[in-house]
């Protein structure tokens, strides 16, 4: 099958900082692939160059066929990112809703003014996914109303408002407090069950072990090991793995 | 005795102070029984309600819309990366919040039929062939007082504007550049609407402020509060009845806006979430 995403050679840079250094990936439909290691290993800057809220300095990212490189004249590239943000859905570790919209303004938001729909047709759709959330009872509450674990679930229903080909979660569970964190995992796991594609920079690594196909350890802005959850949880080759692993599994 | 027994009793004392120092100048209080309509709104005249405090209000509330639309064009030069854009309005705030308010008034004045003279010169028959552009040079007082209020503010503003652009966090902008939102989209219906509640209450203070600093165009003849008490209290030898009147005009005015203010941060702070 044709890779929904693939990521060829990408490079990135801060200044002096070498972020990625060469990052090539393809991801199947319906895949769910977690992305584990350090703060600083680039995992996040990953994810972000998918939508482009970072610009790769190099290499090429291609979505639902879709092809950005650098080299692109800005007419091109510009209207090219603008479709692979509409094939991408992004979940934020900060929730990031709009803090003076109600819940079902958030998630009507970008239908409305992205893909200009009808309000009629916009609330039956967002109305939908806040159900699927299990916050349809929210609808109306402000954002500050919420718990982390609430927002976060409206933040997902907002991005799958829009029907993404692939959704990109960015630590979604590293704000909420411990106690929070399971339901909004339990939203994740209906969602890869129902044959999302999903790439998620995550520390739970339960949800990497139970959830995803693929999971892969990213040091120093390169793929350090990628392989089953059972080949990187239960056998990893590198050592570097091992260690990441050992710090971060209790018991 | 309660903080606020105490504190009645001082503000009693002040007054009793200040009377007795009007007293001892003698001051005339019949003449400002007499005067204060006339001055303060024109009492029996055909212009009242239309000069005195009534213009200090307008040139106030005109000047600062014009400030507010200066100050979020400044705001948006100065986030701007275009050396243009953000050149200019560096300049602007830099070049209007380094010179006094008065030299503004003035050089907006007397300068501007200035160019108008010297354009005239130079292409003869200017004012028959661009009479608008001509009449836009040689305004006459009251425009000319609101847009150097407006101008000056509108600096000042600018710094203000641009820290509630700024205060807006950047995880909002990327959660609706994220969503397919265009960076204009982005601007007008995320970023300002949570802008506007921060920059309010600053709006606010300084719209006060302007009540009192629009004082300073009496001295290109608009017919505010200060004019009209300083063309009485010349003509009749009593400045210093009608400065009062003037004064306590403005303190009035003060305490009945910075009311009104504070019942609409009470409302914004409601609706807070």
């Amino acid at each position: 099958m044709d890779a929904i995403v693939r990521l060829t050679d990408l490079h990135k840079r801060f200044d002096a900082l070498h972020v990625l250094k060469g990052v090539s990936l393809a991801v199947q439909p319906r895949e769910v692939i977690c992305l584990i290691g350090r703060s600083g290993s680039g995992k996040s800057t990953l994810l972000r160059s998918i939508n482009f809220l970072e610009e790769p300095d190099a290499g090429a990212v291609e979505v639902d066929g879709i092809v950005v490189t650098p080299e692109l004249d800005t007419r091109t590239r510009r209207q090219r990112i603008r479709e692979i943000r509409l094939r991408t859905g992004m979940v934020f570790q900060e929730f990031n809703l709009f803090p003076h919209k109600s819940v079902i303004d958030n998630v009507i938001e970008a239908l409305l003014v992205v893909k200009r729909l009808p309000k009629p047709q916009a609330l039956e759709i967002a109305e939908n996914f806040l159900r699927k959330v299990g916050l349809i009872d929210k609808r109306d509450e402000y954002p500050s109303r919420l718990s982390g674990g609430q927002k976060q679930r409206v933040a997902i229903a907002r991005a799958l408002a829009m029907e993404p080909k692939v959704m990109l979660f960015d630590e979604p569970t590293s704000a909420l407090d411990p106690e929070l964190i399971g339901e909004v995992i339990k939203v994740m796991e209906d969602l890869a069950n129902d044959g999302m594609t999903m790439l998620v920079v995550t520390h739970e690594m339960s949800f990497a072990r139970d959830a995803a196909d693929r999971v892969i350890f990213m040091e120093d802005g390169i793929f350090v090991e990628e392989g089953t959850p059972d080949e990187i949880f239960t056998a990893p080759r590198d050592p570097r793995t091992q260690q990441f692993l050992q710090r971060h599994i209790r018991g | 005795m309660s903080f606020r027994y105490q504190l009645a009793l001082v503000w009693a004392a002040i007054f009793a102070c200040i009377i007795a120092f009007l007293s001892l100048i003698r001051l005339d209080l019949g003449f400002i029984g007499e005067w204060w309509g006339f001055i303060v709104y024109g009492a029996g005249n055909p212009d009242a309600w239309t000069v005195g405090i009534v213009a200090t209000l307008y040139i106030s509330l005109a000047s600062i819309l014009l400030a507010i639309l200066l100050a979020f064009l400044g705001a948006l030069g100065r986030l701007s990366k275009h050396p243009i854009a953000y050149g200019v309005a560096t300049f602007y705030v830099s070049l209007v919040r380094g010179t006094p308010l008065l030299i503004q008034i003035f050089i907006l004045f007397f300068g501007l039929p200035q160019i108008n003279q010297q354009l005239n010169r130079v292409f003869p028959g200017f004012e028959q062939q661009f009479p608008f552009i001509s009449s836009l040079l040689v305004l006459p007082a009251l425009p000319t007082g609101i847009l150097a209020l407006g101008i000056n503010y509108g600096a000042y503003m600018t710094e203000v504007f641009r820290a509630g652009i700024q205060s807006v966090g950047r995880g909002q902008i990327e959660a609706a550049t994220a969503l397919g939102m265009t960076p204009g989209q982005t601007l007008w219906r995320i970023v300002l609407p949570q802008a506007v509640r921060v920059v309010i209450p600053p709006i606010g203070n300084d719209f006060i402020a302007m009540t009192k600093d629009s004082a300073l165009v009496s001295v290109i003849g608009v017919q505010e509060l200060l004019w009209r008490s300083q063309k009485v209290g010349v003509q009749n030898f009593r400045s210093m009845e009608t400065l009062l009147i003037a004064a306590a005009f403005y303190w009035i005015m003060t305490i009945v806006l910075q009311a009104v203010q504070s019942q609409i941060e009470k409302r914004l702070a409601r609706s807070d979430r």
